[in-house]
């Protein structure tokens, strides 16, 4: 067999692949305790975790880790980041079993830095909500509730809020239709992946009020929560999903969640949920729905809208195909989740409307009817 | 196991670590190689494992049966029904998966032109991930052996292993049988591993999927082709390009890490990229976009069809419905049988220009300015077919031609977005000999230090990227 100078034995390989490891986990510690931490409880995260926080700690005292803090802190200013909420100097204590050290928060994008100016004020944390006793299920349909005033001659601004749900087909739908409605005025306050069950991953308390920047929103129609069929650990405890403890640490973070986007008395539209296609995460939904319902129900500013009954089943189950505009569709994306635009247009179709209604009739528009629970 | 994340890098550290130790000892090694193969795949879904084994398990066993059968009339026609009758199965597990809703809602709306429709309510089944990949992968596998590609007896493992290999399970590239089964026969070799080819296509992987495609996708694309109408022209055009080079990094980002890390394991991967965007024909374009698919193409459908044996017509024929059945690989949508016939009229329009002769015509198309014509020609052209390919609705596309008519301001060249986009379509103008002094140079550093300068590499990566790990575009066909 002949052998190149291209070419290396498997000792070699072997000697590249320790110097890869070793320099990566010095280098990367920062990044693997950041990702040990957003994993989804199970196994692997109780594997990583102890290791990375380990690693993560020892690396801390030789200043290595300031490396990779202060380029993503430089790349932020110099306008490289896509993480509005970037802030600096914020810190916790990684327990490491006999030592602590500080080390960053694990933030749930990059701790770099943007100009305060342009950052809204966070919100600062306050003490949980109280939680009330489950509402049962939310119906099918729900009516819109009367839009509330708004300063007459300026555009009605809408932020659009949630993770995927939002982003995917409703956001879509609603932007591009926005051209037929100069009198409203989107904001985009959504990000996919994320959710209100892992703070520690996504902390919306943190990034809405920089994504909001400077908008003072009218309305906030919000649509999220399909991602929260998971567990979590809130101050060392394991709330296993579904469990008596879950249900009222994330009862109090969509309460929180609601409170922030609702402040100023601001009106908040929160879309429910659609049936999803694969029935074990249908389930868990079914609950993220009835609490988020909940929660809405206790808040005055916000109001509940069904949209199992718009593009579901009559009896609120999973419809992958549907007539729109006399046309039969897929109303739901491949994954069985999401919506497709065309299923997404059968509730738009009810939004837009209610945002911009009509001027009104000498006789005056007739009262809509309240939709909460 | 998406490739940039720590949970494949992990997994790949342990995969190489053993496979290696297994190298003397060639069943254990394809062994476990098989096994780390459904596991990477079944990170993301096991209910599809079983199929996925199946899958390549009836190709195997079809194709033994194929290659059993000797030269005689009757056994040639045995042969002839056997890869007929394998290759309709694995096409119908591909049209069940993929194509169900789509044939389905296209049979509803002619009905529903005709006469009333019948409501349909049963939900389509799930897309099972690079299910397109790997029924290619199974129909190679019998075609290369009923073309006697493959003379060595042909063993169930091999079979299973060559359609299931991790690096290429997902998002190829599209491996032939012919070339890749022979590498399975005899023990990788300890003494020849292309460390520093491996390194340097990891991280030229890494660097235009996580930093060029990832950033021109959440800063530019995603937000102009959701919205196109709420966009001014200029804008819509830098989107436009902007998703050029966003799906050239992306592909061809997973195809350099595949092929990266089947050279560690010491496997060759055919090449799947070559500077596309500096083709100067449709003809020149597909010989430098994912090759691996428009050569399966080519070999599998083109000339089975009849190639340009039949004359003009015939050619132009042939050409059409392969582009069109391209088109329609990629997905089940109208949108991309669109951008299937497009390129299709792009192929039969050069060869007409092609055939047109004169002295002056054949002087310009010597010249270099003409080359550069041709290159800007060509890839507007792609970015045309890119528009339908990105566009999930016919609707969506037309908006988008039509706001580049819409004049105001450009909003959305911020430096991050005007720099990657300048990486991702002319770094493909680098020079070649760049990349072989990079190489010769780090052919003289000690193995740790390339393994520290990896790692360096990798972090440089990290930090520059946009946060979150999207999916691959061709995740999804």
């Amino acid at each position: 067999m002949s052998h190149t100078r291209r070419s290396s034995t498997l000792t070699q390989l072997a000697a590249a692949m320790v110097a890869f490891a070793v320099c990566a986990a010095l280098l990367e510690s920062g990044g693997l305790f950041d990702w040990a931490t957003r994993l989804d409880l199970g196994p692997l995260r109780t594997l990583a975790l102890p290791v990375a926080t380990g690693l993560h700690n020892a690396v801390a005292r030789t200043g290595l880790e300031a490396v990779r803090a202060k380029s993503i802190t430089a790349l932020a200013r110099a306008g490289w980041s896509d993480d509005p909420a970037a802030a600096e100097g914020e810190t916790t204590t990684a327990d490491s079993g006999a030592t602590t050290v500080t080390i960053p928060v694990p933030s749930p994008t990059k701790p770099g830095v943007v100009p305060e100016t342009k950052l809204a004020t966070p919100v600062a944390p306050g003490p949980p909500p109280p939680t009330v006793p489950l509402a049962g299920d939310p119906p099918l349909l729900s009516v819109l509730p009367a839009l509330q005033a708004k300063a007459q001659g300026k555009p009605l601004v809408v932020a659009l809020a949630g993770d995927s749900m939002m982003a995917v087909g409703l956001a879509e739908t609603l932007l591009r239709q926005s051209t037929k409605y100069p009198n409203i005025k989107f904001v985009k306050v959504f990000k996919s992946g994320t959710g209100l069950a892992r703070p520690e991953v996504f902390s919306w308390a943190r990034e809405y009020p920089a994504m909001l920047g400077a908008a003072k929103p009218d309305i906030v129609l919000v649509a999220i929560g399909a991602n929260d069929g998971q567990g979590f650990v809130d101050n060392g405890v394991t709330y296993p999903f579904g469990s008596d403890g879950w249900k009222t640490v994330y009862q109090q973070r969509v309460a929180a969640y609601l409170g922030m986007i609702s402040a100023g008395n601001t009106q908040v539209l929160w879309l429910s949920l659609p049936p999803m296609k694969s029935e074990t995460y249908g389930s868990k939904i079914k609950l993220v729905n009835r609490i988020a319902y909940t929660v809405v129900g206790s808040n005055p500013e916000a109001s509940w809208y069904s949209t199992a009954g718009l593009i579901g089943n009559a009896d609120g189950s999973f419809r992958d195909f549907g007539a729109v505009g006399g046309k039969q569709t897929r109303l739901r994306a491949a994954d069985g989740i999401h919506m497709s635009v065309d299923g997404a247009s059968l509730i738009t179709d009810k939004l837009l409307p209610w945002l911009s209604p009509p001027a009104p009739t000498p006789a005056g528009p007739a009262p809509a009817q309240g939709a909460h629970p | 196991m998406l490739f940039p994340t720590v949970q494949y890098a992990v997994f790949f550290l342990v995969v190489l670590a053993i496979a290696w130790a297994l190298v003397r000892n060639n069943l254990a090694h394809k062994m476990f190689l098989l096994v780390a193969s459904y596991l990477f795949y079944g990170v993301w879904s096991w209910r599809y494992v079983p199929l996925l084994f199946l899958v390549s398990l009836f190709a195997g066993l079809v194709a033994q049966q194929i290659q059993r059968r000797g030269t005689s009339d009757k056994e040639a026609r045995e042969r002839k029904l056997w890869l007929v009758g394998g290759v309709t199965v694995c096409l119908l597990v591909l049209v069940y998966y993929k194509y169900t809703s789509f044939l389905l809602l296209t049979l509803l709306g002619l009905w529903g032109a005709v006469g009333h429709a019948p409501q349909w309510n049963v939900p389509a089944p799930f897309l099972p991930l690079g299910v397109s990949f790997f029924v290619f992968h199974a129909i190679s596998l019998m075609g290369d052996i009923y073309k006697r590609k493959l003379r060595q007896p042909l063993h169930l493992l091999d079979a299973l292993l060559y359609v299931a290999f991790f690096p290429q399970l997902i998002a190829g590239p599209i491996l032939r049988a012919s070339s890749f089964i022979p590498q399975l026969l005899q023990p990788r070799d300890p003494f020849g591993i292309r460390v520093n080819r491996g390194f340097g296509l990891i991280l030229a992987g890494l660097f235009k999927k996580v930093i060029l495609s990832n950033t021109l996708s959440t800063r530019l694309v995603e937000p102009v082709f959701s919205a196109p109408g709420t966009f001014h022209g200029g804008d819509v055009l830098l989107a436009i390009y902007g998703y050029a080079a966003q799906i050239y990094c992306d592909f061809s980002g997973y195809t350099d890490i595949a092929i990266g890390c089947a050279l560690l394991l010491g496997y060759r991967f055919p090449r799947n990229f070559n500077r596309p965007y500096t083709a100067t024909d449709p003809q020149d374009f597909w010989q430098r976009w994912h090759i691996s698919l428009s050569s399966w193409l080519r070999d599998y459908l083109y000339i089975p069809l009849g190639g340009s044996r039949g004359g003009s017509g015939r050619t132009y024929a042939n050409l059409m419905i392969t582009m069109l059945l391209g088109g329609l690989w990629h997905g089940a949508s109208w949108t991309f049988v669109m951008w299937g016939g497009l390129q299709g009229v792009y192929l039969i329009g050069h060869r007409l220009w092609a055939g047109l002769h004169s002295p002056g015509l054949d002087r310009m198309r010597a010249t270099r300015w003409w080359t550069w014509v041709s290159r800007l020609l060509m890839f507007h052209a792609v970015c045309i077919g890119w528009v339908f390919f990105r566009s999930p609705t016919f609707e969506l596309a037309l908006s988008v031609f039509k706001q580049l008519g819409s004049r105001g301001a450009v909003t959305m060249a911020s430096a991050p977005v005007v720099l990657t986009l300048l990486g991702g379509l002319f770094g493909q103008y680098l020079p070649r000999r760049w990349g072989v002094a990079l190489q010769m140079e780090v052919a003289r550093w000690p193995m740790a230090v390339r393994g520290a300068a990896l790692a360096l590499g990798v972090f440089a990566i990290e930090v520059l990227g946009p946060t979150g790990v999207a999916p691959f575009i061709y995740f999804q066909f």
